[in-house]
């Protein structure tokens, strides 16, 4: 009994620790993130910009920085998109590892129920058919088109689901599937009537992902709905550990499954429309850091949950840096990133012995 | 606590399965459930706790009513044992059984010392403590179901449902469980297999068939050559086993 205590607080204190190196390599990773890109800033007066900025001036001193354009560039330039990174990738991850419980699939991701397709749809409509003239609101159209094609089919597959009585993982899958199917060959259609061939590269653009739009204006929508959605599923371990044994079990245990799918499933296709309307489809990060997060806490979402976040965040922010500083003036979309690194990564989790999706 | 479920009738789709069927099973009486796959004791067990809605029909745990009360409340003192099902994920042996808490875990409250204590003595009554840390998915059948077992344990329920919980298991396995949820002291109902079984365990059996209780009483009342012949088809002869002084069957098609 002593000794199996004292295992559980080692256990415990490890956790803990992984934590917070997490959070410390999330902080570091953010002041070299902002040092590095077309114009190099060296570290040391990141960190002096940084904390100025952050302390209203009362630590880190301006003196030593040798141009004032390193201040716009920091603060207006990079660091939302920093901030973006994390956000999205806090979101991703988020809404991989509820999708993993809700359909009882560790091949789920955020676009797992159609909402990618919809998502598509909806851009492709607002780039090649478009809502206005100008630039500005085609910009902002494209946003609003996604957002709209991913709740359009979040709701549908919802719908679709619940038809005939309880929502089950295995309708939840096939009716994404089917009206996933749906949206793309919509899209298609789109796009073989389109004579465009600018705007066809946008949507092929746009389906690769980007953070390049980040601004100040975005950030608060974003964080309010990646915030508010990790901080309630921080505290829904009990529901998703249990979402894991299934309906029957579930039921047995007071919880019924089929409210919470649905309300989990309205709540992650709020934060993946937003993530969607803001950067495009970004692949993989979704479904390989639940994944390598289970590897190291395993699969009790109550540790899960926070590291997943995390991990999440910092694998974007290195995925942004890759994607801007691999070829010398080109930014690569993020996407292809994401998958380049995650593909490898997921084949060694594959490969590796013994691991059991958290065992 | 007392259960009693009447006049149950339950369809799937339009195939009406359980047909008129009551049951009652008394303060911490073993009761078992038999009868041929398919003539509805998993339906049954189903509408009882919650899984499936009856058509028609009451059922109470003492004097809740179990239909109207909410799934939280029935699981705070009702804990199932089903039909091993398959998990994609892994979780510790420990963190499975910790999962029994849920009944009695408001959503924000952390799991507490007490917690810890009940799970550990759980584990130890189903003879688990050295799994604790070993992946569930890692498991045997045979451990896999003393692992729900154990959970079941955690749960504190006053009442147990087992759904031909020894499937698939070897006879050691079979003793244990089933020796183990007798220890428990509290009521049980549960659809067995297997007749020597049954009649070693229970304290009463219902025999169904087609949807129906076709009889109903002690072992040796309803495990009689003419009711097993009927349930399920064959032919069977009962006699008393010379080492064990319980009823053995010999059966043949």
């Amino acid at each position: 009994m002593d000794k199996q205590d004292i295992n559980r607080i080692g256990m415990g204190n490890i956790y803990y620790a992984i934590i917070v190196l997490l959070v410390a390599l999330i902080l570091l990773s953010a002041v070299f993130s902002v040092s590095i890109g077309q114009v190099n800033i060296p570290f040391k007066q990141s960190m002096d910009i940084l904390l100025h900025a952050m302390t209203n001036g009362r630590l880190g001193s301006l003196d030593n920085v040798q141009s004032e354009s390193y201040l716009n560039i920091i603060l207006q330039v990079r660091m939302p998109r920093v901030i973006l990174a994390l956000l999205i990738g806090i979101g991703l991850s988020l809404c991989g590892t509820v999708m993993q419980a809700v359909v009882q699939n560790p091949l789920a991701d955020p676009y797992i129920l159609g909402i990618s397709s919809g998502a598509s749809l909806g851009a492709t409509f607002a780039i090649l058919v478009g809502f206005g003239s100008s630039a500005l609101l085609a910009q902002f159209g494209v946003a609003f088109g996604a957002f709209v094609g991913a709740m359009f089919t979040s709701m549908a597959v919802l719908i679709l689901s619940s038809i005939g009585g309880k929502a089950t993982s295995v309708k939840l899958v096939l009716s994404g599937v089917v009206i996933g199917a749906l949206c793309s060959s919509f899209s298609s259609l789109i796009i073989f009537f389109a004579n465009d061939a600018e705007g066809i590269k946008t949507v092929t653009f746009w389906s690769m992902g980007s953070l390049a739009s980040a601004s100040w204006e975005k950030t608060p929508i974003m964080a309010v709905v990646i915030l508010l959605g990790g901080g309630l599923f921080l505290f829904q371990h009990r529901v998703l550990n249990t979402m894991l044994l299934g309906d029957e079990s579930a039921i047995t245990l007071g919880i019924n499954l089929s409210i919470y799918r649905k309300f989990y499933m309205i709540v992650t296709a709020l934060i993946t429309g937003t993530m969607v309307a803001y950067a495009g489809m970004i692949g993989f990060v979704g479904l390989i850091i639940p994944h390598i997060t289970r590897g190291i806490f395993g699969a009790d979402h109550k540790r899960l949950m926070l590291g997943t976040l995390l991990l999440g965040g910092l694998f974007m922010i290195w995925a942004d840096i890759l994607s801007r500083t691999l070829i010398h003036n080109v930014e690569l979309p993020i996407g292809i990133i994401t998958s380049v690194i995650g593909s490898p990564l997921f084949i060694y989790m594959i490969v590796k012995k013994g691991y059991n999706f958290g065992g | 606590m007392e259960l009693t479920a009447k006049d149950m009738e339950i369809k799937i789709g339009k195939k009406e399965i359980i047909k008129n069927v009551s049951i009652h099973v008394k303060k911490q009486q073993f009761v078992g459930l038999i009868g041929p796959n398919g003539c509805g004791k998993s339906t049954l067990l189903k509408s009882i706790y919650k899984s499936l809605v009856p058509q028609q029909g009451i059922v109470f745990l003492d004097d809740l009513d179990v239909l109207k009360t909410s799934e939280k409340k029935i699981s705070q003192r009702l804990g199932v044992v089903g039909q091993f099902n398959e998990m994609h994920f892994d979780l510790s042996v420990q963190q499975m059984v910790m999962l029994g808490r849920t009944p009695h875990k408001k959503m924000l409250e952390s799991d507490k010392q007490e917690d810890f204590e009940i799970v550990e003595e759980a584990l130890t009554t189903t003879n688990l403590l050295e799994y604790k840390n070993r992946g569930f998915l890692s498991l045997s059948g045979g451990e896999k179901q003393r692992v729900i077992l154990a959970r079941t344990i955690a749960q504190q329920p006053k009442f147990m449902i087992l759904d031909e919980p020894t499937n698939h298991l070897d006879i050691r396995y079979q003793i244990e469980i089933l020796s183990c949820v007798k220890s428990l002291n509290i009521g049980v109902l549960a659809a067995l297999h297997d007749l020597e079984m049954a009649a070693h365990y229970c304290d009463y059996l219902y025999a169904i068939k087609e949807g129906e209780v076709y009889a109903h009483g002690t072992p040796e009342e309803v495990l009689t050559s003419d009711t097993i012949q009927a349930l399920y088809q064959i032919k069977c002869q009962t006699y008393t086993n010379p080492v064990t002084n319980g009823l053995s069957f010999a059966y043949g098609i």
